[in-house]
């Protein structure tokens, strides 16, 4: 008997709340080992971790591959399987492999194979793709069943045949259908985090509301705690509420650090959309249970009138080379933002001599503005400024290029008043262009309007 | 006062690619009650420190939170050519001087 049956099974025969352990918020950083051994000892019966996000960017997904280092990734993989398999309960994945697209979920699956193969596990997997057919995707786009939000242009069948990959976002539909069917492991492509959790409790007919809400705060582990932090939290939920605990004892799940989570990454503290329906807390309430426990309940849930699936997908833009320096000149800082247009002019006459201008360059003049969207008028001149010239070529060699030619000729710009004769800027180490590969935009961001979104993500089970 | 001395957290980060969110709460009712009536913090004066017309400025106060949410537009999608903060994370600092 696979562990989602007996859990299903067993909660049936014997209903009682249910417990899920959200390990991670982003598989492949380290899991701290202490909390997360203090989850397993409390015997949940679910383990549910996040693997990615948008918020990384749009290269990850377009290059399939992981924002995370293999090493730390495999062990983190390795020790969530094998408290899965020792408790005997699912082990749920999402968005595998930082972005979820075929590469990430194969990536994904190899190691859990390996892992099962050089531990001696034996269990039932299903990989669950969130890739989303090109042929069926420019179909919707002429169909007009493809929208656009945020301001986003409108799609085009072009943009989703360039594109490197394209995934959409999964709801609860395969995650059930992976549980009902009789597994071990679940690891699926993009999905959202919520779907991770509260699925098994739709599964048991647990009120959606509440499982989505507590999935929605638990897929960050103990982010909703004062202090926040990374360590793996226990959610119990039963059909009136749910109580939250950090398995870590130094973070506290408050009343209102558990509120304020609604606000994390969210344009609307009170309403949130999912493929599956919409998700509202105006009538969320959160108790103290003692000084580290909050139970939460009040959230309701209304079933969307037909699936939407958000799109993501990422397009290639050329090869990016970055130059790295510095200064300390306050001739050459104050002059500076108007300087660098004119280095950039000098190195397109030199770069274009015999081919066409083909690539961007642009500064960030860390110290003035290169973080900030906005920046004050009459800000005081800092006595360093740290410069990154980067350049996105047709190729590396003609990105290379680009940055090696800049960095010659503004280390060397003359200018009004210029003392520093032999140097504009310092260079932290040598080379100082950096050829960083391929470089992505975010190219599809969009609604997918579908009667039937479980088929876009089909369930495949294995066994190892 | 300026918020940064009255507000325990003061954050940005983005809510998709293409809008910002930032987030202010308090250690207390008082405080946040103070200054969720602030029109330091309306729509209009955001918008002029953002530089962004007040109509693309959203104000959602959170008292269950004790916290206020400001929701605006990306000037460039996360991740595009000249992008300067992938994840939105940098971009609170000039609400830190706002008087209240």
């Amino acid at each position: 008997m696979t562990a989602a049956a007996r859990i299903i099974a067993e909660l049936r025969r014997t209903p009682r709340p249910i417990r899920l352990l959200g390990a991670s918020g982003q598989l492949g950083y380290g899991i701290p080992a202490a909390s997360f051994k203090a989850g397993i000892d409390r015997c949940p019966d679910l383990i549910g971790c996040d693997m990615g996000s948008i918020d990384i960017g749009p290269t990850y997904l377009g290059k399939g591959e992981m924002a995370t280092s293999p090493e730390a990734t495999r062990r983190d993989l390795r020790r969530v399987l094998l408290a899965a398999r020792q408790l005997d309960i699912p082990l749920v994945i999402g968005t595998a492999g930082s972005a979820g697209a075929g590469p990430h979920l194969d990536a994904t699956l190899a190691m859990l194979r390996d892992i099962a193969r050089l531990d001696g596990l034996h269990f039932r997997m299903a990989a669950i793709r969130a890739d989303i057919p090109r042929r069926l995707l420019r179909a919707a786009v002429r169909s007009g069943k493809v929208t656009s939000f945020d301001g986003m242009p409108a799609l085009t069948e072009q943009d989703v045949t360039e594109a490197a990959h394209i995934v959409g976002q999964m709801g609860m539909g395969p995650f059930r259908k992976a549980l009902e069917s009789g597994i071990d492991v679940i690891v699926a492509g993009r999905a959202c985090d919520t779907a991770i959790f509260a699925s098994l409790p739709a599964v048991l007919g647990f009120p959606l509301g509440l499982a989505m809400h507590m999935a929605k705060i638990i897929e960050c582990g103990s982010l909703c705690c004062v202090p926040g932090g990374r360590d793996p939290i226990l959610a119990e939920l039963d059909h009136d509420g749910f109580v939250l605990e950090s398995m870590n004892p130094d973070r506290s799940a408050t009343p209102t650090s558990v509120a304020a989570h609604s606000l994390y990454e969210q344009s609307d503290p009170f309403t949130m959309q999912e493929p599956d329906g919409t998700l509202d807390l105006t009538h969320a309430r959160y108790q103290a249970v003692d000084n580290r426990r909050t139970r939460v309940s009040g959230a309701t849930w209304r079933d969307a009138a037909r699936p939407t699936i958000k799109l993501e997908g990422a397009c290639k833009i050329g090869e990016r080379a970055v130059l790295l320096c510095g200064s300390a000149d306050p001739r050459f800082i104050g002059q500076c933002k108007a300087l660098l247009p004119n280095v950039a002019d000098l190195v397109r006459t030199l770069v274009c001599e015999e081919l066409p201008m083909d690539y961007t360059l642009r500064f960030r003049v860390y110290g003035i503005d290169g973080v900030r969207m906005v920046v004050p008028e009459n800000e005081p001149q800092p006595g360093e400024v740290f410069i990154m010239g980067e350049c996105i070529a047709p190729t590396r060699e003609r990105a290379a290029e680009v940055v090696r030619t800049c960095k010659q000729f503004l280390l060397h710009f003359g200018y009004p008043g210029r003392l520093s004769t032999a140097g504009n800027v310092a260079f932290p180490f040598t080379p100082p262009e950096v050829s960083l590969g391929p470089a992505y935009r975010f190219s599809v961001y969009h609604l997918l309007h579908v009667d039937d979104a479980d088929s876009l993500f089909p369930v495949e089970i294995e066994t190892t | 006062m300026k918020l940064s001395d009255i507000a325990q957290v003061i954050r940005s980060k983005n809510a998709g690619p293409r809008r910002l969110t930032l987030d202010i709460m308090f250690g207390s009712d008082a405080d946040y009650h103070r200054v969720v009536q602030s029109p330091a913090l309306g729509a209009e004066n955001i918008g002029r420190l953002y530089r962004l017309p007040p109509e693309q400025v959203t104000i959602i106060p959170y008292p269950a939170g004790r916290a206020i949410k400001i929701v605006m537009a990306r000037s460039i999608m996360a991740g595009d050519p000249g992008d300067y903060d992938v994840y939105g994370a940098q971009q609170h600092a000039p609400l830190l001087g706002i008087e209240v």
